[in-house]
């Protein structure tokens, strides 16, 4: 009854055809701005992109082959190419290597395909609900039943069996959505898995888990960073009473992909996959330097909009991201983590924790087929779990 | 949360911080963006987090500036949800007028109420989605018996087609503004200087307004 409900309103029709998307099939809004990338390039610029992404595959070797022995050996290189930007056409395919997912899913055959189509789920009328309203202004969600929202509602599903604890929570289709436009539903589903369980960083699932423990710890340590590395900035939002859960909340739930411009938010997911979450840290540290000199002039309410609104020239990558890479957190993230833990009494769970995600998958008493021994390797930024 | 003393040049009497709250897909966002800035979208992103506008109006002859804060609607949320209640002098409980459970959930958002905010809260149920006439699962009589039963003011509306959203802010504004002033509705007086508005300091919300409105935003453009 309810799920027929669900699907009645508020979904908007097929797209006219009058639309007009930008470069990632967005549908422009009026007057929409340079999307930080020039949309005319010269043919010198073509020619530099050619040998960039041809670079890009050398390395990659045939789906993948080279990746990790080239990882071994020249790991600066790799996190230097990778924070000028994954090339778009390799995108999907270098996330899943990064992010560990493609071991998950080639250690996990038909795992994902039982999950869609055999499991019930607890969260199946929420997630449908929220379906429509996850990148509703991207031309591959936007047709009602079509088959962005029907892989949406797949991988979502999907998770919500597999992790039952996290079940679905609002904030994980945007995840979710933008993973599916570049890889198919069960790459998407298992770089899901590999972020939430911890496949090559620390787990994120305490991002959705009751009570949002990973939202708060992080909250609690970007507020502590933002009185350190901007003390002046620091001491405005005390007075005028701003905490980061006003702002930065959508930041750690979505990983930025809520609401930043789109060509932003996939070069913070290069680094991001790669790096870690420090990254995310970095980037909101990176934001309030940038725009420090205005916003430690606004009062309480300016400031709420103006930390919800950034300008343009803030959200352009090439500018933001260096300054970003230029501020360094992770020894503090740690301390601040610790402290946030004596605070609380808990500790969540830390990177490659094996067993949970063994576990996570047994319990489903799926057929697992341990395999693939030597896929982990000292200093390999693969996944140590699973082997 | 006392902010900021009043300036010379502040554009209202008293400053009021109220919260939207209810199921997820309820429509609360719609609501607030109606009432704030006069815009529907029907292809809205769900809420993650908190949302956050104002907008000043008359109110029984006084200028209110009102700070809404819209919360996301799903349980899991209420974590960081609920602490934005405290402080707050009024809460608008919705649900969706086509979707039962979400009337039925009411109960439980009471109950996080009485939990999180403070006790004298002006809660002011709302049905939405009445524009959705066909598809109808709440009787307006069953949501008005139980608001009476509950001592809450009732009222419904539809973001999409306006109606009765500004009538629903002005309901639960006069409420707030009759119980901070202390006097019924009918014998308020002219609205006092603007410096003088604030009566209650300890439950009332006050912000300092920029003075200069022409000031730029963060590093615009």
């Amino acid at each position: 009854m309810e799920k027929k409900r669900a699907n009645d309103e508020f979904e908007p029709g097929p797209i006219l055809p009058s639309q007009s998307v930008d470069r990632f099939e967005f549908i422009k809004q009026e007057q929409n701005s340079s999307e930080g990338l020039s949309t005319s390039r010269s043919a010198n610029e073509h020619e530099r992109e050619e040998r960039r992404i041809r670079k890009w595959r050398k390395i990659i070797g045939v789906g993948g082959s080279d990746w990790k022995q080239y990882v071994r050996r020249k790991p600066h290189v790799v996190k230097k190419l990778i924070r000028k930007g994954i090339p778009d056409c390799l995108r999907g395919l270098v996330w899943q290597l990064i992010s560990g997912s493609r071991d998950l899913l080639l250690m996990n055959p038909g795992v994902y395909e039982q999950l869609v189509i055999y499991e019930t789920s607890a969260s199946e009328l929420d997630i449908i609900r929220d379906i429509s309203r996850t990148f509703p202004s991207h031309v591959f969600f936007q047709q009602r039943h079509g088959p962005g929202q029907r892989s949406l509602y797949n991988v979502l599903k999907a998770y919500s069996v597999y992790d039952r604890d996290v079940g679905y929570v609002q904030g994980m289709g945007f995840l979710a959505g933008l993973l599916l436009l570049y890889m198919s539903e069960e790459d998407a589903f298992w770089l899901l898995v590999a972020l939430l369980k911890g496949a090559v960083h620390a787990p994120m699932e305490g991002l959705y888990l009751a009570g949002l423990p990973l939202v708060q710890q992080y909250l609690f340590q970007f507020e502590q960073l933002v009185k350190e590395h901007s003390p002046k900035l620091g001491q405005h939002f005390s007075e005028e009473m701003i905490n980061p859960s006003m702002y930065a909340s959508q930041w750690f739930i979505t990983l930025f992909s809520y609401s930043f411009p789109f060509p932003l938010a996939l070069r913070i997911w290069d680094v991001f996959l790669f790096e870690g979450v420090k990254v995310v840290f970095k980037v909101g540290l990176a934001l309030l330097k940038f725009c420090h000199d205005d916003l430690i002039k606004l009062p309480f309410e300016k400031l709420i909009h103006a930390l919800r609104n950034f300008p343009e020239d803030a959200m352009n990558p090439d500018t933001l991201l260096p300054l970003a890479f230029s501020v360094k957190v992770s020894k503090r993230l740690e301390e601040l983590q610790q402290e946030y833990e004596k605070r609380n009494g808990g500790t969540l769970p830390k990177a490659g924790s094996t067993n949970r995600l063994l576990q996570a998958i047994k319990h489903k008493e799926l057929s697992i087929k341990p395999e693939r021994s030597n896929c982990v390797q000292k200093d390999d930024p693969s996944p140590r779990i699973l082997h | 949360m006392a902010r900021r003393g009043l300036g010379p040049a502040e554009e209202y009497d008293y400053l009021f911080k109220v919260v939207l709250i209810g199921d997820s897909g309820v429509g609360k966002s719609n609501l607030l963006s109606r009432f704030t800035r006069n815009e529907f979208f029907l292809d809205s992103k769900s809420t993650i987090g908190v949302e956050f506008a104002t907008r000043t109006l008359k109110v029984e002859g006084r200028t209110i500036k009102v700070q809404i804060w819209d919360t996301a609607g799903q349980e899991r949320y209420r974590a960081i949800t609920s602490a934005y209640y405290r402080g707050a002098l009024g809460a608008l409980l919705v649900y969706d007028v086509t979707k039962a459970t979400t009337f039925e959930n009411v109960n439980r958002w009471l109950k996080e109420l009485r939990d999180h905010a403070d006790s004298n809260i002006v809660v002011m149920l709302i049905g939405n989605k009445t524009d959705l006439k066909h598809l109808r699962a709440v009787a307006t009589e069953d949501a008005q018996s139980f608001a009476e039963k509950e001592g809450l003011s009732f009222i419904e509306t539809s973001a999409l087609e306006a109606t009765n959203v500004e009538k629903a802010f002005q309901m639960i504004l006069s409420e707030i503004y009759r119980i901070i002033s202390k006097k019924p509705l009918s014998s308020s007086e002219p609205a006092p200087g603007p410096t003088g508005g604030i009566k209650e300091g300890k439950t009332i919300e006050v912000s300092a307004t920029n003075v200069d409105n022409t000031k730029k935003q963060c590093c615009s453009t």
